[in-house]
């Protein structure tokens, strides 16, 4: 099997990028819902995707999750899927203070709109620092209020060869919310992606 | 005499951007830092003019900086570079006494307004 290793230089690389892209989404993420978020510096791992339902399985071990996906498309091959990991102890009072009613599915409907806000303008900004651009398929809902989420995120880790996960933590300022994100890119698209680093790298 | 900076980023790509980013005509000698205590603790031993400081960082972030420097009193220069852009972060920056703000990553055209503006080149 290719090695997808990443080497320090390029692991830095990529965290200063996501970092960038990261700082847009909350800019944007702080504008929808009125408050200041507070960024934390992004940790950045890259994980065997048969290894990933154990990982959060673990951390989300007792609440419920909801799950939201995004694909995206790039030039040169460069491809992957994002999946937003929500708990869903804070979301009441995100819903309020939306104001979106206080019903299942106007809550599946916030959840899409924060994780479109958060994943698009994430992706913008991480392809426009690689000097790509992205396309998007629609945000779709993987699971909502399953204690059992592990299973749905297996079945659609499966295809991918290499995860990388991106820890967001937002900490708004008069209650926490806190979501994962994991970017989920195929073998080839990592060697794309590493490729584009190492240039980057060697321009200075 | 040559003026000393200090670039503190916990990211190697970021202090080697703004490195390669400043204006040819500045003359000074360029330290680094990667992180918040480290920039305090070159702050602190050596007589720094001018502070490219990010905001985002492990151990003592940029707020924790500029509220030490303001708190010491230290007679230094701050210009934040951040990824960071929340309106309500840039005006918090400013309240603690920076000089500017420049988004991330800073362009070479936007870092020589800025040094030009405040005659530091």
């Amino acid at each position: 099997m290719t090695d997808l290793r990443f080497t320090e230089e390029q692991r830095d690389c990529l965290q200063e990028l996501v970092n960038v892209a990261m700082g847009l989404a909350s800019d944007k993420l702080a504008r929808y819902l009125g408050t200041l978020v507070h960024l934390q510096v992004p940790a950045i791992e890259l994980v065997e995707t048969d290894k990933l339902p154990q990982h959060f399985a673990r951390r989300y071990d007792k609440q419920s999750v909801t799950l939201i996906s995004l694909g995206f498309f790039g030039d040169q091959g460069l491809r992957g899927e994002t999946i937003m990991l929500y708990q869903l102890e804070n979301v009441d009072v995100i819903a309020q203070l939306l104001g979106y009613s206080d019903d299942e599915s106007s809550e599946a409907e916030m959840l899409t709109d924060i994780s479109s806000i958060l994943t698009t303008t994430f992706l913008n900004g991480l392809a426009e620092q690689l000097e790509n651009s992205f396309s998007y398929a629609a945000p779709r809902i993987l699971s909502s209020r399953d204690q059992h989420f592990a299973d749905k995120l297996a079945a659609t880790s499966e295809q991918w060869q290499l995860a990388l996960q991106v820890d967001i933590r937002y900490q708004l300022t008069d209650y926490s919310f806190n979501c994962d994100m994991i970017l989920l890119i195929p073998g080839e698209a990592v060697l794309r992606l590493r490729l584009i680093l190492a240039q980057i790298l060697d321009s200075f | 005499m040559a003026l000393t900076a200090l670039i503190c980023d916990d990211s190697l790509l970021a202090r080697n951007q703004l490195k390669k980013s400043l204006p040819a005509d500045f003359d000074a000698t360029i330290v680094t830092a990667s992180n918040g205590i480290e920039a305090l603790a070159v702050l602190r031993s050596e007589e720094i003019g001018l502070v490219f400081l990010d905001l985002t960082m492990p151990e003592l972030d940029g707020i924790g900086v500029l509220e030490a420097i303001k708190a010491e009193a230290m007679d230094c220069l701050v210009i934040v570079v951040s990824a960071d852009i929340q309106p309500e972060m840039q005006k918090r920056v400013m309240e603690l006494g920076a000089l500017a703000f420049i988004q991330k990553p800073a362009s070479a055209a936007k870092l020589a307004d800025v040094m030009h503006k405040y005659g530091l080149i």
